[in-house]
């Protein structure tokens, strides 16, 4: 091959990858830059619900700002505001990425975001206004399931129509958890929904009904989506493959086979028949073998690259997302024994281990993405590396001081419970100087936020450096002008 | 309720179906062999094995 094809070659390629990137642009950046909303505002809800705990007094006596209208609020802003949007905006452009197509239907799609905002601002202020439905994960009055479910049918359709186009032969890793999700969260969601809301399932089925939906929602759509992410944006940005492209398809496979069942560990020692509890425990402890697959992997790809986590931000985003994969996962498996759970049912500790899983695993990586995707959807740096910075120390460090404090508390918590001659409100006392340890962590949390929706504010206006360097959807002369 | 039945067992078969056929399909198209290439089909020459592709803002390395 001469130079200059060799050079069209690669000109071809930045074109290509950056024309992906420009279709992506518009839909892409409206679901990530919702969810950042959703977070803030789902942070916010948090801090109140932390304080609402330990300190009551402190706030006003509104009805909407009781424990039992503010949880869930929190709930389900953060979940189906800042993680769901931020996953369908990362799925999108992964899917994009993988399969070397433009992102189709996107007036389509930005209106679902609209839609999507809609439905989730209703809902929360439903559930505020006391109009919550006390189901947990399925708080919003179930006429706004209606709006989630039109706008998931536009996001599958829209893959199906990417992947049938699809112009590379070997179908990545990535692209089976996304289709995984894409696939398996309407079917949940509808389900469940159809099951609880529709009457089928009451009393203690729909107790079953319940967590067999709020676990796979982890399981099946936060959980493949985050891998995902980890599987492409660890290996790009390093420049290394991944380590053992075996392992991460049995990885999948397994997922897929074992995850489903372990909803009903959360109903340990109910009023449901012990087999189906059984077939939650062994379903969770199997998880040992996609997750083990996961950590192996990832950490022989990164090994002797841990140099480079001073250098990327995404890296260390993804990274320390991964980790807390592997950690909250094993604790899973751990905790959905009988005997451990005996200890550490309805104690604090089940929030820390929840919030290792969403915040420290999922959100993680879905700041390390965002992070990646944004220059490339805007053809801007981010603007400040100290922003950055301090939006990372404060997720970590507020992560370590969410978790610790909290999984210690709640264990001596359940411990105290199981004893018949300690009385309950001495238990209640016990456990307040986690709640406030909860809150300080909650504080730092929230500063990391902040940075990082400044940061997030500043992409969409521009503020940043021009990109330097190969990907940029314009053409290559123009990419290395530099705003000082 | 039948419906639900129905419902219910059509998805658990389907479901099941279905991620056996896509298993089936991958091995017959070939998906499992070659990990290295498939570990690779994410680089290309522009983004190829050994460059990063991330970095701190205002980081001229």
């Amino acid at each position: 091959m001469t130079a200059a094809t060799a050079a069209a070659g690669e000109t071809a390629e930045i074109v290509q990858r950056a024309e992906i990137d420009r279709s992506c642009r518009v839909p892409v950046l409206a679901f990530l830059a919702s969810a950042v909303f959703w977070l803030l505002v789902g942070t916010v809800l948090a801090l109140l619900t932390s304080i609402s705990m330990h300190s009551p007094h402190l706030l006003p006596a509104w009805s909407w700002l009781t424990f039992g209208r503010i949880r869930p609020a929190h709930l389900n802003t953060v979940i189906y505001g800042w993680a769901s949007m931020a996953g369908i905006g990362v799925v999108l452009w992964l899917e994009a990425r993988l399969c070397r197509v433009r992102l189709p239907g996107q007036g389509v799609l930005v209106a679902a975001v609209a839609v999507w905002n809609v439905a989730v601002a209703a809902g929360t202020w439903d559930i505020l206004a006391g109009r919550g439905t006390s189901v947990e994960w399925l708080e919003f009055p179930y006429h706004w399931s209606f709006f989630f479910a039109a706008c998931f049918v536009v996001i599958t359709v829209v893959s199906l129509v990417m992947f049938s186009r699809r112009r590379v032969s070997h179908i990545y890793v990535s692209q089976w958890y996304l289709f995984g999700s894409v696939l398996w969260f309407p079917f949940l969601y509808l389900m469940a929904t159809t099951l609880i809301h529709g009457g089928i399932a009451r009393g203690v089925t729909q107790a079953a009904a319940n967590w067999w939906f709020a676990h796979n929602v982890l399981g099946l759509w936060l959980t493949p989506v985050g891998l995902a992410a980890v599987y492409y944006l660890l290996p790009k940005v390093l420049g290394k493959p991944i380590y053992s492209y075996h392992l991460s398809l049995l990885g999948f496979w397994t997922l897929a086979l074992f995850y489903n069942w372990a909803g009903t560990h959360h109903l340990i020692g109910g009023p449901i028949p012990a087999w189906l509890v059984t077939v939650g425990i062994v379903g969770s402890v199997m998880m040992f073998i996609p997750v083990s697959t996961v950590a192996l992997n990832h950490h022989l790809t990164m090994r002797g690259s841990f140099a480079r986590l001073k250098d990327s931000p995404t890296l260390r985003f993804t990274v320390i997302g991964a980790m807390s994969y592997t950690l909250v996962s094993f604790q899973g498996s751990l905790t959905a024994l009988r005997s451990v759970n005996e200890v550490v049912h309805f104690t604090h500790y089940t929030i820390a281990h929840a919030h290792l899983g969403v915040v420290a695993f999922f959100s993680m990586v879905m700041f390390g993405a965002v992070y990646y995707i944004a220059p490339r959807l805007t053809g801007r740096e981010w603007a400040s590396a100290r922003l950055i910075k301090v939006h990372f120390w404060a997720a970590a460090v507020g992560m370590a001081l969410y978790w610790a404090p909290l999984t210690w508390g709640g264990i001596r918590q359940g411990m105290l419970m199981n004893r018949a001659d300690v009385a309950f409100l001495d238990v209640v006392s016990y456990t307040v100087p986690f709640l406030w340890t909860r809150t300080a962590s909650g504080i730092l949390l929230a500063l990391g936020h902040v940075a990082f929706g400044v940061l997030v504010w500043r992409m969409l206006r521009r503020e940043g450096g021009g990109r330097v360097g190969p990907t940029l959807f314009t053409t290559p002369d123009t990419d290395r002008e530099v705003r000082s | 309720m039948t419906l639900v039945y129905a419902t219910i067992w059509g998805a658990v078969v389907l479901f099941g179906v279905t991620a056996v056929a896509a298993l089936a399909w991958a091995v017959s198209r070939g998906q499992m062999q070659d990990p290295a290439d498939g570990a690779r089909s994410i680089f290309d020459d522009e983004e190829p094995v050994g460059v990063m592709t991330d970095r701190f803002p205002g980081d001229r390395r």
